[in-house]
This record gives C-alpha cells, structure tokens and sequence, in this order.
C-alpha cells in the first residue's frame, strides 16, 4: 500500500559512497617525485638510482626525441580534439602504422591511445560469448579486464606449463567430437604474454606454434614488457626465438615501456587488422 | 532519438525570452516544461528558459529511409552471391594458405552491414588531416581507385577547410608559439613519458599541482587525474560500486560509461532519457522491492548521467535529478565529457549553467581531450572519494599516468579560463563560444532544418534521416572546403542519421557565415529542410494587423 511503501522509502539506507580509507594506507601517500623521470629520479627529495620505471632503452633523456616532440609541438599543437573516425587522423599516425608494421615485419598495424585500453579493447574485438580462450595464470591485469568485457569462456592453465595447456586443449577436443556443429562456429584463443608482468620469464614459443596447428587454436601475443627488449633487433619475442612472425595471429604491445611514450599498437596480417 | 512524449501538434509556440509568462509551465511540441521567469541572472537560481527541441520528421522520410535502407540491403545480398560465386572481385583479405582448415575468425554475417553499406560512403571517415586541428585545418587528399576498398593518397592537400567536427569548443588546439612556451619548456625538462603506473613511480609534481588546480577549478575538495578520459570511465566505476549495486543509467550513454558499468558486475537499469519520471518510478520500485531474487536491499544506487550528449546536443536536468538523489538518498556521477568548459558562465561546467551547488554532486567526471585540447580526465568530489580512489582504483595500480607536456598545457589552459595569467581571455573565449553557440543555432532554425538538443549546447546535429544523403551531404560540403562529421547507424537509431557539428570559439562570424551559406544551398539542393516550424527572420511583420487602406 501507498503507506507502506512511503515507510520503506524513509527507511532504507545505502552504504556510504566509498568505505573510509586509514589515513596510513600504504598506498595513499605516493611519492613525489620532482624533475624528469630519467635514470637518476629526485623522489620525496633524495636522489635515487632509478630501477622502477621501465625505462628499459633509455628513450626519456634522448635528446632525438625531445627535437622531434618540439617540432611536432609547433606544427599541431598537443591534442588531437577528435577520435580517428572524425578529423582525429594525422599524417604522423598514418606514418608511425606503417613504420611500425615495416619494423615488425608484418603487413599492417594499428595505433591505440593508451596502452592499457590496447590490450582490453583488442581481445573482446576478436572473441564474443561462447569463445574459448586458453589464458596463462600470470597474465597481466589488462588482458584480465579484457577477457572480463569479452563474456568468453575462460580457462587458465598454469604458469608456463606446456603439459597443462596441453591437457585442457585434449580435454576441449574430446568436448568437441560430441557436439561438431557447434564446435565448428566457437573460435578458440591462446593468450600469451612474451614477458610477463607478474612473474618476469618469458614464455615457451615454439612449443605453443606446435600447439597451435595441432589443436586448431590461434594465438595472441602480448609483447608489452618484450617489445624492444628481446630478440636481436628488438623486435620482441619472435625474433628471439626465430619464429615466422605470420604464425602469430595478432601481437598486441604498448609503447609506453621500452619506447618511452603513451599509447600503443597492434599488428599482424591485414586479415587480421582490418577488423579492428 | 527523438523524445517519446514529444508529438507534433499542428502549432509551435516560439516564444521569444521577454515575453511574460502567465502560467508557470509552457507546452512546446507536447513537452511540458517548467519555464521560469526572466531575470537578471546572479547564480543563485537558473532564471533561463530551458528550451530542448526533438522535433519528429514528417512520415514520408521514415517511410522514404527505411525504402533506402531496404535497397542497399538487397544489393549487398546480390552482391554477396556474386562474390561467393566469383563473378565479382574479392577485394577483402582473406585467411592464410595454412590456417584454412582452423574456425574461421569472422562469421560472415556480421561485416554484411560493414561490407556492403557502410563500404559505398566510408571515405568521408579517418579523414587524416595534417596540420593543428585550430577553426581550419588542412585535409591530405585521398582518391580511390576501386569504390573505397582501398584508398590512394595523391599528395596534395587541400588547405584552409572550416572545421566543424573537431571537439575544439574553446579553441585551445592552436600552435600559437607564445600560448605554447611554457608545454615547451615543460617538454625540454621532463622529456616525453613517464614508463611507470601512478603508485609507482610516476606521480611527479607536475600531478600534484593539476590536481589542486582541478579541484579548484571546479570549486570541490580534491580532484584525481588520469592519462586517458575513457579508460577513466570504465576503470573507476568498477572501483565505486560491485555486486549487489544497482545502477541507473541513461539511454544514451557513452560507451565508456557503458563498459565500466558492464565490468564492475552491478545490476544496470536504463531509464529513458532525460525522462525524470521514467528515473523516479525505477528508484521506487528499486527502493520497495529491492534486490531481483533474494529481496535485500540494495547496497547503493548510483544514477548516471552525462552533461552534454555527444549525439543529440541535450542537456542533462540537473535539478530535478539532485532533487530526486536526495530524496531517495541516490548517488549521482557527472561525466562532464563535452560540457565542462563549454557551458556556464565562467566555464565550470553544467553545474555552473544551472547555478548549482557542486557538492550537490558526488562524482565529478571529465576529459581534457575536448575544452582543454590535450588528453586525459579527471574525477573530483570530495576528500575521501578521491582518496579512496587513489588507493583502489585500477588505473592508479595498473595504467601509466599522464605526460608531463600534456599536464601542463592543461594547466595553461585552466590558468587561461579561471583568469589567473592575468588576462581576462579565459572568459572571452567562453562568451564567444557561447554568442556563436546560439547564433548558428538561430540561423539554423530559421533555415528551416531539423536540429536536436538545447538552445545552449555548441553540439549541433542537423538531421539528415536518408542514408542516401549521409554520403552526399559530406562530400559536397568537402568541396566547398567544410569539414564536417556524419554519423549513421549504429552509433545513432537506424531511422535518424545526422550531421553533427561542434561549435568553437575560434571559429570568427565569416566562417560561420561562410558554413550557414553553404548549408543554405546544400539544404535546398539536397532537400533537407524538413522542419514545419521554421521560425520567420521578421516577426515584426505579424504585428501589423491594422494597415490604412487607400481611397
């Protein structure tokens, strides 16, 4: 009745906003640091050697760099004002795609914003609900949030363990022969990280292409952390194992490790590519 | 989308803003609103007329574009019979030699819409420009030799074309070396990234003193920045609210907003928008009846609203929505993409425009990207949100912080509007933004063309409805040297494909002309006046009622 549902109104009394956080949360009180964030960083400050950004090439002190930002500063300016689809497109972006996919070797590449979104926008674009994605235990939190708004099936297999993997892909396998049709329509994804985050090794490559052709599954690659690090000329993880870089489906990276920037990009074959 | 409630009825009353009102609310098209009365406004009280227009088109055009859409889909059903049976050319890329026998990657169904409509008109997208995207910019040419399969770049460009899609509503997105020493500066000292996440390593200083100029901006106790404005969306809201959380939000939403409500796991109620009545009857029910299965209460309510919507130029009622919030004890989040800096007074936003109190509201979001002309966004409230957000939200944990030279254009930016560079340029731009705001809209209107969303806002979409158009209307105001943006399904409903443009201060009263000349012809050419209420440029000649006649 109209009565009782004023009473319920009156009473009803939601949780605070956010939970009160202690004033000596460790996490509260972020180091200050002054100056730029190069090897030798003034944090709170003192003077410290710099093991904590991942400043892997030594890209934000070199003097290259900071010409060509100058120059660019002066002829556009700081913001874009637009997304890609609406004037948000430069000459700039068109060049770095296809210096990027020259220096991969691959036939094209695309440029993200922010190299957290690269990775969450990338997986839900290829894998909807109903997938499924074999997905390492380490991955990093960004390949987390993008398995979380892609609705697939999930299934984690142990840190580095190729027997494992191997397991779950027979396991899969044995569940497709009793259902063909709808086995024929569910896509299947490996995602990998070349180095990981969490743990810090890298993982076994060429025994995930083999992996790969004999179960059926495509790969994902996400070279942030190996990207520029690994392989004789920093091409990432391919190179360092001497794999075909088409085997790769799509390799994912942002460059805001070893390139010392925002953003970041993926790249594969246009097959792949133009869909994003 | 046009308003439910908004039925043509045969008049329109356009009342002018000094005529006296007797009554308290006016009907317009049907929709009732409640008019205040006119006054010298001193920012207690929103004493302006909150006018929104959502006019229906007449019914010949939704017949005519849902025949247009009807055709394009029998030819691209064609069409894809003759490419399976290889009498056309297969322009896509396909599949590797090797992997042929895997599961194929895409069902062919879903690019249908993409390869066959969208295909015959995707030049006038990803236009690359390669100059400042300021009033005028210049465009690289771009030809096709194969009906947009694939694009050629002949190495020209076409310089000088007006810009009216750029979101550059207070024309900070200029080259202007004396506005840009001190980004320079910056860029020489801090150099161009930061390679670390926030908790980390990468909270400079330069962090520290945006944050107190945000949140003194904005007129709140503190402010948290982030390097990118969606992602700020979709990390935070996953922070504020979890399962057994109730979330109401808007129809027409951003995608962002869309994706952090999705990923935080809470229950989400859509209410119509704009609609206060639609948003009030879910909060009693939500209130009486509780949670779906289990009936426990909800753990919090949070309503969220944008202040300006990018795709029908409305504003959000921001009073009657904080008059709700406190009476069912709801929380509220802004997210002020479009509208911080390009409505109220001074800039500040929607609150500023209704004369609101900011603490009214408990989640201040923004972007820099567009009033600001740099990257980024913020959140601002009270001490403890944002604290809390500092230890537990995931871009601080997980996401590399904003750039030094992007910080401090924004900085420069801010010290512009709120004046403290000592000029008073700040609100000049505001005021010039707002004058052009509303003389393109008036022009427009007396045109005779369909224009959404309120009288104030400097996103303007010109309705276009026919997808036949969508490509005409783009192209041809691409050789009269206009830029300007279209959108179709599915960013907008099927039926309602619109042009949009975005106002800034920069542009002068000759470009403006200039674009209102250019639509004047291209409106006749292309037929596009739809509306039956084009309001007359001299209302003075309906007074003369009384004329002496000659013996």
């Amino acid at each position: 009745s109209l009565q009782e549902k004023e009473e319920l109104i009156e009473e009803w009394q939601p949780e605070p906003l956010v939970p009160p956080v202690s004033k000596d949360h460790p996490s509260l009180n972020y180091n200050i640091v002054s100056g730029p964030p190069a090897h030798k960083i003034i944090v709170n400050g003192k003077e410290c050697i710099n093991f904590a950004s991942f400043n892997f090439l030594g890209l934000l002190d070199n003097e290259k760099v900071k010409n060509a930002a100058q120059a660019s500063l002066k002829k556009y300016g700081v913001g874009t004002c637009g997304p890609r689809g609406f004037y948000g497109t430069f000459d700039v972006h068109l060049e770095l795609e296809e210096r990027l996919a020259k220096f991969m070797r691959t036939e094209e590449a695309i440029i993200y914003s922010y190299g957290f979104a690269t990775i969450a926008s990338a997986i839900p674009a290829y894998s909807k609900r109903g997938d499924i994605m074999f997905v390492d235990e380490a991955a990093c939190f960004a390949i987390q949030k993008g398995l979380q708004a892609s609705r697939s099936n999930i299934k984690l297999f142990k840190h580095n363990d190729m027997a494992y993997l191997e397991r779950l892909l027979k396991e899969q396998e044995t569940e497709d022969q009793k259902n063909p049709r709808k086995a024929r329509v569910t896509r299947r994804f490996i995602v990998v990280e070349g180095l990981y985050m969490n743990t810090g090794d890298i993982c076994p490559l060429p025994e995930l292409i083999k992996l790969k052709y004999k179960y059926k599954v495509r790969i994902f690659l996400e070279e942030s952390l190996s990207f520029g690090v690994l392989g004789e000329h920093g091409r990432g993880i391919t190179e360092h194992f001497g794999v075909n870089i088409d085997d790769i489906d799509l390799i994912s990276a942002n460059m805001e490790n070893s390139l010392a920037s925002i953003g970041g990009f993926c790249c594969g074959r246009s097959f792949v590519i133009d869909h994003q | 989308m046009a308003n439910p409630s908004a039925v043509c009825n045969g008049h329109l009353h356009h009342q002018k803003q000094n005529n006296l009102l007797k009554s308290g609310t006016s009907k317009k098209n049907g929709i009732t609103k409640g008019i205040k009365k006119n006054g010298v406004s001193n920012g207690s009280l929103s004493k302006k007329a909150f006018i929104e227009h959502f006019e229906q088109a007449p019914m010949y055009v939704a017949v005519l574009t849902f025949v247009g859409f009807g055709v394009g889909t029998i030819f691209g059903y064609l069409r894809d019979f003759m490419r399976a049976w290889g009498l056309e050319k297969r322009n896509v890329a396909t599949e590797r030699e090797q992997q042929k026998d895997f599961v194929p990657l895409y069902q062919d169904f879903e690019n249908f819409y993409t390869r066959n409509l969208y295909m015959r008109i995707r030049d006038n997208w990803n236009r690359p420009i390669c100059s400042v995207p300021g009033p005028q910019f210049d465009l690289m040419e771009r030809v096709t030799d194969d009906y947009n399969w694939t694009f050629r770049f002949t190495g020209r460009t076409i310089k000088n074309v007006i810009n009216m899609g750029s979101y550059n509503y207070l024309g900070f997105a200029e080259t202007d070396a004396d506005a840009l020493k001190t980004v320079a500066k910056e860029l020489q000292k801090y150099g161009t990234g930061i390679c670390s996440t926030r908790q980390e390593m990468g909270n400079l200083d330069k962090h520290v003193e945006l944050e107190k100029l945000v949140a003194r901006f904005l007129g709140v106790e503190d402010a948290m920045v982030f390097g990118m404005g969606f992602a700020t969306n979709s990390m935070n809201i996953p922070a504020l609210v979890g399962k057994g959380c109730l979330i109401l939000s808007d129809e027409l939403n951003h995608t962002s907003l869309v994706l952090g409500a999705r990923l935080s796991g809470a229950t989400i109620r859509i209410f119509k928008h704009n609609n206060i009545q639609s948003l009030e009857s879910l909060l009693r029910d939500a209130i009486i009846y509780g949670q779906p299965r289990s009936r426990r209460a909800w753990r919090k309510i949070i309503i969220l609203v944008e202040g300006i919507y990018s795709m029908e130029g409305s504003i959000v009622r921001l009073p009657e929505i904080v008059s709700l919030k406190r009476k069912y004890k709801a929380y509220l989040y802004l997210d002020e993409a479009h509208s911080i800096g390009a409505v109220g007074a001074t800039g500040r936003g929607v609150v500023e425009y209704f004369g609101m109190n900011p603490d009214d509201v408990d989640v201040l979001m923004g972007t820099f990207t567009k009033s600001f002309g740099a990257a980024g966004g913020y959140i601002a409230g009270k001490k403890d949100l944002v604290d809390f957000l500092r230890t537990h939200s995931h871009s601080a944990v997980y996401a590399t912080s904003m750039c030094p030279p992007v910080a401090e254009q924004i900085i420069r930016a801010m010290k512009c509007l709120m004046g403290l560079d000592g000029t008073t340029q700040g609100l000049q731009r505001v005021q010039k933004l707002g004058k052009n705001t509303r003389y393109f809209r008036r022009r427009l209107h007396e045109m005779g063309f369909i224009i959404y969303g309120n009288d104030d806002s400097p996103v303007v979409p010109l309705l276009l409805f026919m997808p036949g158009k969508i490509g005409a209307f783009a192209r041809r105001m691409l050789e009269k040297n206009i830029g300007v943006v279209v959108v179709g399904f599915p960013a907008t409903p099927i039926t309602e494909s619109r042009a949009r443009f975005c106002v800034s201060a920069a542009h002068t009263r000759e470009m403006l002309d200039t674009v209102l000349n250019a639509l004047d012809e291209l409106g006749d050419f292309l037929q596009l006046k739809y509306s039956r209420y084009s309001k007359s440029a001299h209302p003075e000649l309906y007074e003369e009622t009384r004329f002496e006649l000659e013996d």
